[in-house]
């Protein structure tokens, strides 16, 4: 093993404690999870816009579980109870490693398929059960599964190349450009939305349904930056360290940058943490159907 | 032949299981001499901007809410004002001297919005009917409850993202609206059938007329409202 000196580096490379890793890990598995079987289990849950919140927390569960898997083979491996070397051992890792790309292709491929299915409800509310069948649905989620498992074989197998770096990261800014102009668009057309009603005549006084009208408004740019806002804070950080990596790996103020890797892979997996807390949770069905699976004992009495 | 050897030192430190990777290259070592700024000046910089961006986004967004806030009509066009706005919401009808407001502008607006919807429900009427002929018992019923539970869903979810109080929203009548104009075809459909054959005689109409059309899709909406609660609730 051969690592820097430390009197030659001036940046020493931060390291996260593993427990941490192991508490990220396990409580965004748990999370995610929960979501997945309630999503599966309640019927009334089948439909396009839950099955894509399904598919983001199937991904973040694998995330979350590969990346426990792989902390706990190196906590092994550093006590010795695992060998350090062998084909076995680098197949694994391998797999392993493919595993949390495709998650992370995945997720932000989720992302996306759920901005668009927001943006379809919105704006062609009347067309939206033809356009969005279950079949299509189905249909878009095999593709995305299918993209991500290739994308990630390849981008394991090929790491070193430049150019999967490049796909990738560009891949990411594109997906976010798009997510956020679909949403702030979405946003702007429910302002317009809540201001006609808040302009029409009750009589429950205009004062304060104006009041309200700018309370919503606050709300929704919360909750619209809430989401943008951790999609950006906990990629953008990894992004741009496979940025950095390919742009100036010989610099030093980089290389301060990179020795935060950890971090920054803490920052995404605490994504998947934070993930269900925005899209899963705040949807009522959903919650409704976690109190009866969490809180029933008897499972007779709750159907 | 870098390559080989960058790929061999990269398998041996894979099986390693080291937070390394290749770029740490350890046979040159990044020499920190003379550096003008601080060692962590891009992390820092980066996290400023991340920061500088997010609460960017967020005052642009609270800019865009605040441009548009409800403004005035004029107190003649009120009482016809609101009927074409029947399908976004008021099955209230009462009237306020502060509605006497509102303006002209609204009227035409929401006419060309009310046009927008008719045109999607025409087509999506037209596709779904026999869609719901043709469709088995069960996937029937299925679909009667994804169309029962989309609009609750849309409402949480969608609405939700934007307008949380959708949810408490109770007796208030407007955001309820809100609520069923975002629901699919049925009720909008029914007003549209309603409200577009007399949206041009409205202005002409007596007012015993106006108040017939007021009542009877408020009976029917509830007449449907109750049809796809019984069906959910089956379910």
């Amino acid at each position: 093993m051969n690592a820097n000196p430390v009197n030659q580096s001036d940046c020493p490379e931060v390291k996260v404690p593993v427990p941490l890793f192991l508490a990220i890990g396990v409580v965004s598995l748990a999370e995610n999870l929960l979501v997945v079987v309630a999503i599966i289990w309640n019927r009334n849950l089948h439909s396009p816009m839950y099955c894509f919140i399904c598919s983001l927390a199937a991904f973040n569960t694998i995330a979350s579980l590969s990346k426990t898997w792989e902390t706990l083979m190196i906590v092994f491996a550093d006590v010795g109870q695992l060998e350090k070397t062998g084909s076995s051992v680098m197949k694994l890792d391998d797999v392993m490693d493919s595993l949390l790309c495709m998650s992370f292709v995945g997720s932000i491929f989720s992302f996306l398929a759920i901005a668009v299915d927001r943006y379809i409800t919105i704006f062609h509310a009347l067309r939206y059960h033809n356009v969005m069948t279950m079949r299509r649905t189905g249909a878009m989620l095999g593709i995305i599964w299918t993209t991500c498992g290739v994308v990630a074989v390849l981008m394991v197998r090929f790491f070193d190349s430049k150019f999967i770096m490049i796909c990738f990261v560009a891949f990411f800014i594109i997906s976010l450009a798009i997510i956020c102009s679909l949403y702030v668009y979405m946003f702007m057309l429910a302002r317009i939305h809540a201001r006609k009603i808040a302009a029409l005549p009750t009589s429950s006084g205009g004062r304060s349904r104006q009041q309200r009208w700018r309370g919503n408004s606050m709300r929704g740019a919360l909750t619209l930056t809430i989401l943008f806002g951790a999609i950006v804070v906990c990629w953008a950080p990894f992004f741009v360290h496979l940025i950095i990596i390919m742009v100036c790996p010989m610099n030093p103020y980089c290389e301060c940058y990179r020795s935060l890797f950890q971090l920054h892979v803490v920052l995404l997996m605490s994504h998947s943490v934070v993930d269900p807390a925005i899209y899963a949770f705040r949807i009522a069905e959903l919650r409704h159907t976690f109190r009866k699976m969490l809180l029933c004992s008897q499972w007779r009495r709750c159907s | 032949m870098s390559d080989f050897h960058n790929r061999s030192q990269i398998s041996a430190r894979r099986s390693d299981y080291v937070w390394q990777y290749e770029y740490y290259d350890d046979e040159e070592p990044v020499s920190f001499e003379g550096l003008k700024a601080h060692r962590y000046s891009i992390v820092i910089g980066f996290w400023v901007g991340l920061a500088v961006f997010v609460i960017f986004m967020f005052f642009v967004l609270t800019l865009l809410t605040k441009t548009g806030a409800p403004h005035q009509e004029n107190p003649d066009s009120a009482e016809k004002r609101h009927r074409p706005g029947s399908c976004l919401v008021d099955i209230d009808g009462a009237q306020d001297e502060n509605d006497k407001a509102f303006s002209r502008p609204l009227l035409a607006e929401s006419r060309s919005y009310f046009h927008f919807y008719i045109n999607e429900e025409d087509q999506g009427q037209g596709k779904q009917k026999p869609e719901d002929k043709l469709t088995g018992k069960n996937a029937g019923a299925r679909a009667q409850q994804g169309t029962c539970n989309r609009p609750r869903g849309i409402s949480s979810s969608v609405m939700d993202e934007m307008d949380e109080d959708v949810e408490e929203a109770g007796g208030h009548q407007p955001l309820k609206g809100l609520l069923e104009e975002s629901k699919t075809d049925r009720e909008c459909a029914f007003f549209s059938h309603f409200n577009i054959p007399n949206f041009v005689n409205l202005e002409h109409s007596s007012t015993l007329g106006e108040d017939d059309l007021l009542y009877e899709p408020s009976v029917v909406l509830e007449r449907q409202s109750r049809s796809q609660d019984a069906h959910s609730d089956i379910h």
